[in-house]
């Protein structure tokens, strides 16, 4: 039993219930990097799976799919930007109005478009292509494992580089982090922040469009009525798991992932998958006390003493 | 003697205005769906309230979204964001019908006052760990309460599908709970049970605790300005912590009587993010109780009213769930929205005064 | 006129219903340190904050070696080779040294990114030059404030200053910190030929670093003048100043042998950990207003702040009516008998998204006469109650239901005080009671404490205002760098006399 469970199998799995994790995740760093937490990244992900399918099946190509993916994920992050930056509202409440508009929305449009209730699938909709890289053909664990995967799946971990590349390397990426962390100091410098904040809010949209789009044409080339299932809550547990970091955030996604994964597997030997399931949102609860704790042991400076 | 405020009087404006445009967009989108806005909401307010089962119905939404917007406005009042309704809900729930289950020795007198003990020291005490965590150790209870809330739904969905899921059908849930502890419908074929009468009780306490009471008082002052309630010699602390339980144990109570009102067992998905849904209720009229058993009747007539707009009209029902969004982006941004409309109309003064 | 590098001419800022700003003119020459001091609310801060194109002038003009200037953001005015350090630090914690000078005026490599290697041979040539040392690699949130300080002062050399404004830079430094500064403010005017401007309240200081100095006083330019030519009592004075002639007030002879609260070697820290408040012992007596005289931030605030429970105390004693406090919060201060106008209101003193009569009930709420058996508040006892306060100390208002955030400061003032006063407690602690209060309502407030002292209630007063302290205290105390330097009636010292132990050289003779 336990190879059945055990397997190559269960890292290639792994590898696959990650990837909207990571995109998920990665743009949800770039706004809390940019100060903002955003808990909207569940209905961003919903909408991008939508707009893939809409766009993929009407215009027959996976790009236009991607391409619709996005397109939502700019409007959608703009949205956010608006009320959170310029209209200063709460961006949890932002946050949760986004999820629930995605999840009215794109279940409206599935049955005043496609006319259908709870899933929508079709040999029009046009799946992600699958990248083959023939090296990797004729070693035989390798090629299982990181083979033949959709192209999301290398685009995701060519932007966990890229964007730890602009968060720490980039002038602007540092300008981005400044803009969270201390925008006084961004201000005096003579760079706004505000425009910052958008810039990342919107990378956010797109990465969760991204991500949705992954979901949607990657493998099983469907939408069904709230697709994201929690991830943009996982993704959000990865990020204050990874503590900022994105490569560390998206080992956290994969982490996460891999706890999916496994308990899809469990679950098929009769071995509740709930426990695992739990783990991310435990084990993001426990770090962030000791990230707190950390924190503010850090942050205290040397007391002076009284002298007598 | 209660004079309305210039302050109440804007946000009723703000409101009205916010309800009465996402209403338009939504009528237009009707109209893009080549159906007429007039048939779609009459199809809507009939549907909410045409009839006595509809009535039944609608106020039978509402309970549980009063009872959960409560739950949120008597935390973020008090200056602590629990957003983990979900969850506390969800416990109570499994405890209720736990309690139903294997305190079915217990006579109905007491049954039903035990089950409603039970579930809210249960939300409470799931409350009482993301308060304790802020007020201690300030981490941000809006992430934990977060994860709180999938925990418990996983958590409970474990219990119900392997050592309590129930032998006589395949659905994931518990036993039936005893007779004792099942709450009477009071319209049949509808889910309006006698839980309203407990839910009326409660929003009149709670309508006094944050109205009338010297603790609403505190728990208002520590949310508007910690600094000043400490210096009045309120201990904030505290004060967040109480409030926080009273939150919770309020939302294991709603899912309390989904089980012994509702479902008579525990479901696996028993809440359809009802706490969610609450919360954006008081979010939408400021955490006034008032307001939000007004908001909630409102949002609950939308729910019934849109399954059957569906069926009349085929206008799909969650139209009205993007309407309620766009409401409550609108009144997030109310304060942004005025401001940009002052700056506006000031510019426009200075350059008339300029020519 | 050549030789002025910045000239600032009939500067006006007005903010909605305040004149910050009141037809300023200052002249900068080149290669001076020049000082601009006055209390706080002055306008110092406002000035700079236009010199720096952070805030744009209602009217006025700028010129900037001869030619006038317009700054609309800072980028403009560092263009003029202005550079700021700001008295809270502009820095980012989690960054390094280097990341933070460079930041929004990077070394780039191919456009878009950070050249480390560049950015680092740069800064180490620029502290050389400047003998300013910083390890640019150190994370900036664990260094000590005074080499966070100098960060700042690289970050605007490295943006090619050549007038440098320091805003405040000595007020969260300890006196080794503060001489290092010096040391190194003088270097940069003698050796490298650079403008400093600084902005402080600290008399000594601007003594010590200083050739000239202009004084501010609400909102208006007083004077300028070389710092040769003067001393730190004419200073006192300038800044203090003395327009305001209010009519002596009448006292009650009363008996006050009685002492209702006794203070014994108090310390108490600062936000930064840093002793504050370094061995203080008061004896506050029945029916007396004991004033405690000091220019601002050196001390007083912490010191209200341990008396009233808001903040905890290092080591030290407190005594009411002869017994020893144990536990000391908000509230059992209160029980005790302490009530408290703190000096700053918004902050602390009211809610202002709250009505008036609920600011009054603040302190109430849990008292008989406005609670019920069912913990429910009288709302009939507390409106009435708020009725008559709003008549009795002539709040402004349409009615009680009025948000606070609508009055007036003066009439916000009023309803703390209404409301502390509303205690009959024995005891009163009271900060800068009449900060940002128009006249008449000052006059009415000092009358109001004087009905209080003469009912026989111990009062405690602290003000940054010399003639409030003069014209309310039975006894002064001056307070310097948390510590007592002197203790006088009022009637046997002069402001003059008074400046020299607020600014602890008294102190230092006699040692």
């Amino acid at each position: 039993m336990f190879k059945d469970i055990f397997n190559l199998a269960l890292l290639q799995h792994t590898i696959r219930t990650a990837t909207p994790l990571i995109l998920a995740a990665m743009g949800g760093l770039l706004t809390q990097e940019a100060g903002i937490l955003n808990i909207g990244l569940e209905g961003m992900i919903l909408l991008g799976a939508f707009f893939g399918v809409v766009g993929s099946f009407f215009f027959g190509t996976s790009a236009m799919g991607v391409g619709f993916a996005v397109l939502s994920g700019i409007i959608i992050g703009l949205i956010f930007a608006f009320f959170v930056i310029d209209l200063k509202s709460d961006e949890f409440v932002i946050g949760i109005a986004i999820n629930m508009f995605a999840g009215g929305l794109t279940v409206f449009l599935l049955r005043s478009i496609f006319g259908v209730k709870g899933a929508f699938s079709s040999p029009k909709i046009i799946a992600l292509p699958r990248i083959n890289i023939p090296i990797l053909d004729k070693i035989p664990i390798l090629n299982t494992l990181l083979n033949n995967h959709t192209i999301f799946v290398y685009v995701s971990w060519i932007l966990v580089v890229l964007i730890y590349i602009y968060l720490y390397k980039t002038a602007q990426g540092r300008w981005l982090r400044a803009s969270g962390e201390y925008p006084e100091a961004l201000e005096t410098a003579g760079i706004s922040p505000r425009k910052m904040k958008y810039i990342a809010s919107i990378m956010c949209g797109i990465l969760c469009g991204l991500a949705g789009a992954h979901l949607s044409l990657g493998y099983l080339k469907l939408f069904t009525e709230q697709m994201s299932a929690n991830r943009g809550f996982i993704a959000m547990a990865a990020i204050i798991f990874g503590g900022g970091n994105p490569i560390r955030t998206a080992l956290a996604a994969l982490l996460f992932g891999f706890f999916d994964a496994l308990g899809i597997r469990l679950q098929a030997v009769g071995i509740p998958s709930q426990i695992t399931q739990m783990i991310p949102y435990g084990a993001t609860v426990v770090a962030l006390v000791v990230m707190t704790k950390r924190k503010i042991n850090q942050t205290r400076v040397k007391r002076e003493q009284i002298n007598e | 003697m209660k004079l309305v405020t210039k302050e109440r009087k804007e946000y009723l404006i703000s409101l009205s205005l916010s309800i009465i445009i996402s209403l338009l967009m939504g009528g237009v989108i009707m109209l893009i769906n080549g159906k007429s806005p007039i048939v779609g909401y009459g199809a809507l307010l009939d549907g909410a309230f045409g009839s006595k089962f509809k009535i039944a119905n609608t106020l039978a939404k509402t309970a549980p979204l009063v009872m959960t917007g409560l739950a949120t406005a008597i935390a973020f009042n008090s200056g602590i964001s629990n957003i983990g309704g979900e969850g506390q809900l969800y416990l109570g729930a499994f405890a209720a019908a736990l309690s139903g289950i294997y305190l079915s020795f217990l006579p109905k007198s007491i049954s039903i006052i035990a089950v409603i003990l039970i579930a809210g020291i249960v939300g409470g005490l799931y409350a009482f760990i993301p308060g304790i965590l802020k007020v201690k150790f300030k981490v941000n209870e809006v992430v934990t309460t977060i994860m709180f809330n999938t925990i418990a739904i996983l958590f409970t969905s474990y219990l119900v599908n392997n050592p309590f899921a129930t032998s006589d059908s395949k659905m994931s849930g518990t036993d039936i709970i005893a007779s004792s502890f099942q709450l009477d419908k009071l319209v049949s074929l509808t889910t309006l049970n006698s839980s309203i009468y407990y839910v009326a009780l409660i929003v009149i306490l709670m309508y006094y605790l944050m109205n009338k009471t010297s603790n609403g008082y505190e728990f208002k002052m520590v949310g508007q300005n910690g600094l000043f309630a400490k210096y009045g010699g309120v201990k904030s602390g505290k004060t967040m912590m109480i409030a926080m339980v009273i939150s919770g144990a309020i939302c294991g109570i709603t899912g309390a009587f989904e089980v012994i009102g509702v479902h008579y067992r525990f479901l696996e998905k028993i809440s359809p993010e009802l706490a969610f849904d609450g919360m954006l209720v008081a979010l939408v009229v400021k955490n006034n109780p008032i307001g939000i058993v007004a908001m909630g009747l409102f949002f609950a007539a939308m729910k019934t009213g849109s399954i059957y707009m569906e069926t009349a009209t085929g206008i799909p029902s969650e139209l009205v769930k993007v309407i309620q969004a766009v409401i409550i982006l609108f009144i997030a941004g109310e304060n942004g929205f005025k401001s940009i409309y002052i700056n506006w109309k000031l510019n426009r003064e200075s350059i008339k005064e300029e020519n | 006129m050549e030789d002025y590098i910045l000239e600032l001419k009939n500067i006006t800022k007005k903010f909605p219903g305040v004149v910050a700003n009141n037809d300023i003119n200052l002249n900068i020459k080149e290669g001076e340190i020049h000082a601009i001091i006055g209390e706080n609310g002055a306008g110092k801060s406002t000035l700079m904050n236009i010199l720096y194109g952070l805030i744009k002038p209602t009217s006025g003009k700028i010129i900037h070696k001869g030619k006038p200037v317009k700054f609309n953001n800072s980028l403009d005015a560092r263009d003029c080779g202005i550079g700021m350090v700001h008295q809270h630090f502009k820095l980012v914690p989690s960054f390094t040294v280097w990341e933070n000078i460079t930041l929004g005026v990077e070394v780039r490599k191919n456009k878009i990114f950070v050249d480390e290697k560049k950015s680092l041979e740069y800064i180490s040539d620029l502290s050389k030059k400047y003998g300013l040392e910083v390890n640019p690699m150190d994370r900036v949130e664990f260094l000590s404030v005074g080499i966070q300080q100098r960060v700042e002062i690289l970050k605007a050399l490295y943006k090619g200053a050549d007038i440098i404004i320091l805003d405040e830079p000595t007020a969260v430094l300890t006196p080794q910190e503060t001489d290092e500064l010096f040391v190194v403010i003088k270097e940069l005017v003698k050796d490298q030929g650079k403008t400093v401007i600084i902005i402080t309240h600290k008399l000594r200081e601007v003594m010590a670093i200083s050739d000239r100095v202009s004084v501010m006083r609400r909102g208006e330019m007083i004077d300028t003048v070389n710092t040769k030519d003067v001393d730190e009592n004419r200073l006192a004075e300038l800044m203090v100043g003395r327009e305001v002639l209010l009519d002596e007030v009448a006292r009650d002879k009363i008996d006050s042998s009685e002492v209702m609260m006794e203070v014994k070697d108090l310390y108490a820290r600062n936000n930064l950990d840093m002793l504050a408040v370094r061995g203080m012992d008061l004896k506050l007596k029945k029916g007396e207003i004991l004033g405690i005289a000091g220019i601002e931030g050196n001390g007083q605030s912490e010191l209200i702040e341990s008396l009233t429970g808001l903040r905890d105390i290092a080591k030290g004693e407190i005594y009411i009516s002869g017994e020893k406090i144990k536990k000391i919060n908000p509230l059992s201060m209160r029980k005790h008998g302490v009530a408290h106008v703190p000096e700053d209101r918004l902050s602390m003193g009211l809610s202002k998204d709250a009505t008036i009569m609920e600011n009054l009930l603040m302190g109430n709420q849990n008292k008989k006469e406005y609670r019920g058996k069912l913990n429910h508040l009288k709302k009939k006892n507390v409106r009435s109650m708020s009725k008559k306060l709003i008549a009795d100390f002539d709040v402004r208002t349409p009615s009680e239901d009025v948000l606070i955030d609508n009055l007036s400061g003066g009439n916000m003032q009023k309803v703390v005080i209404a409301r502390e006063f509303n205690f009959n407690t024995p005891i009163l602690i009271i900060s800068q009671p009449t900060r940002g209060v128009d006249i008449g309502a000052i006059e009415f407030i000092h009358q109001e404490i004087i009905k209080k002292r003469n009912e026989g209630v111990a009062i405690l007063l602290v003000s940054a205002e010399l003639d409030e302290i003069f014209r309310l205290s039975d006894r002064i105390v001056t307070m310097y760098e948390g510590r007592m330097t002197g203790e006088f009636k009022p009637s046997e010292i002069t402001r003059q006399e008074i400046g020299l132990y607020m600014t602890g050289k008294t102190l230092r003779e006699e040692e």
